[in-house]
């Protein structure tokens, strides 16, 4: 099990990838919003996308926001 | 009858040299992960056969060497003394004839003028010296400061280095780790376990991911002895070998082709998206190897050596690929602590920005970003090697003053064309300025787009900067490299009156 995590707080303000897609490492899962940049979410692994989160929501540097597996 | 006497006896001295010789130099077969024995390693850092041992009959009281080697030889025909742990005697435990030595390889190399390698691999003060282990490895760090004017001091931990052995290496400028073999902690897992009750090995406590990635105690990760040995040689290759000594200077080498055709297009239209800040460093340094220091480390910043013109610059650049260039309490700090290195060792320093600013919010306040930014501001401030900016987009608020504002002492600074600089970012501004046309306007998204957009073409554009003298000139990404090459040669020149140098 693989995890895309935020590299920094931010709102998520698109997801990518939907539930169930087949992702490669490094591919962009969801972009989030951060000081007005658009941080991409890379995949840490090749899986299944299972998305933790919603759009529009708040995230911490280092929470899931998809489990990858 | 004479004559036969003398000769005898100058045969004897030769044989008890001889064997003298062989018993100190004997190989010890390194144990666990390491390569290599405390003088082979010594030998391998520098050039090949230049190696000369200082003192090396001295023993400690138990009949064994001073459980260090050290020595002098050259790096690219130039001068480097080392100080190189002997883990094969006693663990590389630092006693009080050990540290007695260590120091002379450092008032040697503060003295002289000659950078100095210290390769750890020592398990801390040797317990049966007891308080003399203590005041010597205090005799060793007060050195290590005293060294800190005066020449370049690298640190590379072969090995566990444990208590004392480990800061030592947080007193010198630069610290290499060869993975998976080398520790440094303040205490080991034993008294881990005793005391916090983590089952933690010493690869966590102290392992080179962890401080190279998390805690930003070691600044470079290698894989195993010769990489530390190469990467010391590339790091000495671009300083001078004393603080008020001459740079090396290379043949000049012009940037990529590919990569110069391309520097025009790197940054995006959209000023949100974000872009590899190494492709503009690969735009206008010199083509050639480079070397990045804390790449793992608070990776919003980069912080590398390159040259321009031939001449070896530090690089601080923002970079939008990593949490989109941000300066936060981790980034402030790595690249305070860089700009203070350049500024010792006379390196001008590069800035490339592109910056959203300073990350808000409890986590970073708490952390002390007010104090660690402060770092960076400092030490722009008190840098006196040249500074040139460049700012290739965004700069807003504390942010632009802190990464080489003029303001700061910036000897010269540009804005590309596309630049913006302002207190805030037009979103922000645009939310402060118009917060009552917003609220009772009909269509609040289409006039906040309107007015960012104003904002934009009437306030952050570069020209208002310029105008009011706060940056130089606004120029083309391909005019860049010209710019400061010439700005370096400039500032180069002997006859000035600057109060700063």
């Amino acid at each position: 099990m693989h995890a895309a995590r935020a590299e920094i707080v931010g709102n998520v303000w698109r997801l990518v990838a939907k539930e169930g897609d087949l992702v490669d490492t490094g591919d962009v899962v969801a972009v989030l919003e951060t000081m007005k940049m658009e941080i991409p979410v890379h995949a840490g692994g090749p899986g299944t996308v299972r998305l933790r989160v919603r759009e529009g929501e708040i995230v911490q540097e280092g929470d899931v926001i998809a489990d990858i597996g | 009858m004479t004559t036969i006497n003398t000769e005898t006896a100058t045969s004897d001295h030769r044989a008890r040299l001889a064997r003298r010789r062989q018993e100190r130099f004997r190989r010890v077969e390194p144990r666990g992960r390491r390569e290599y024995t405390a003088r082979e390693r010594a030998e391998m850092l520098v050039d090949a056969g230049s190696f000369v041992e200082m003192s090396p009959m001295r023993v400690d009281s138990d009949g064994k060497g001073a459980g260090v080697v050290i020595g002098w030889g050259r790096v690219d025909g130039r001068g480097v003394v080392i100080a190189s742990h002997d883990a094969a005697v006693a663990s590389g435990a630092i006693g009080a004839v050990f540290a007695e030595t260590v120091q002379k390889a450092q008032r040697f190399a503060i003295d002289k003028g000659y950078p100095i390698v210290y390769i750890n691999d020592s398990g801390g003060a040797r317990i049966h010296d007891g308080i003399h282990a203590l005041h010597g490895c205090g005799g060793i760090f007060a050195l290590n400061v005293k060294a800190q004017r005066r020449v370049p001091q690298i640190s590379l931990i072969l090995g566990p280095c444990a208590g004392a052995a480990a800061y030592s290496p947080a007193l010198t400028d630069w610290t290499i780790m060869v993975r998976e073999q080398g520790q440094m902690f303040l205490t080991g897992p034993d008294i881990v376990k005793a005391t916090t009750g983590e089952d933690a090995t010493s690869e966590d406590i102290g392992g080179s991911q962890m401080h190279t990635e998390v805690s930003g105690v070691a600044h470079l990760e290698v894989t195993n002895e010769s990489e530390a040995f190469h990467a010391t040689r590339l790091l000495l290759s671009y300083l001078p070998s004393r603080a008020d000594g001459p740079m090396p200077v290379v043949a000049p080498r012009r940037p990529s082709p590919v990569a110069a055709e391309r520097l025009p297009y790197v940054v995006p239209d959209r000023a949100s998206v974000v872009f590899d800040m190494r492709e503009v460093i690969d735009g206008v340094l010199d083509a050639g190897p480079r070397l990045e220091l804390m790449p793992a480390h608070a990776p919003s910043v980069l912080t590398l050596f390159g040259h321009l013109d031939g001449r070896p610059v530090g690089v601080l650049a923002n970079q939008p690929a990593s949490r989109g260039g941000v300066l936060d309490a981790k980034s402030s700090v790595k690249a305070a602590r860089f700009i203070e290195f350049c500024g010792r060792f006379g390196l001008p320093v590069v800035t490339f920005v592109d910056v959203p600013g300073f990350l808000p919010g409890t986590v970073e306040e708490s952390r002390g970003v007010i104090t660690h930014g402060a770092k960076l501001l400092k030490a722009y401030v008190e840098t006196t090697s040249p500074l040139l900016t460049v700012v290739v987009r965004k700069a807003y608020g504390g942010a632009y003053i802190a990464m080489g504002s003029r303001s700061l002492g910036a000897d010269y600074s540009w804005a590309w064309s596309g630049a913006e600089i302002a207190v805030m970012g037009p979103g922000g501004a645009v939310a402060l300025l118009h917060r009552r046309a917003l609220r009772d306007a009909d269509d609040p998204e289409a006039l906040r787009d309107e007015l960012a957009a104003e904002y934009r073409e009437n306030v952050a554009r570069p020209y208002v900067a310029a105008e009011a003298g706060v940056i130089d000139d606004v120029i083309l990404p391909e005019e860049t490299r010209d710019r400061l090459i010439d700005a370096l040669a400039t500032l180069g020149h002997e006859g000035g009156t600057d109060a700063r140098r």
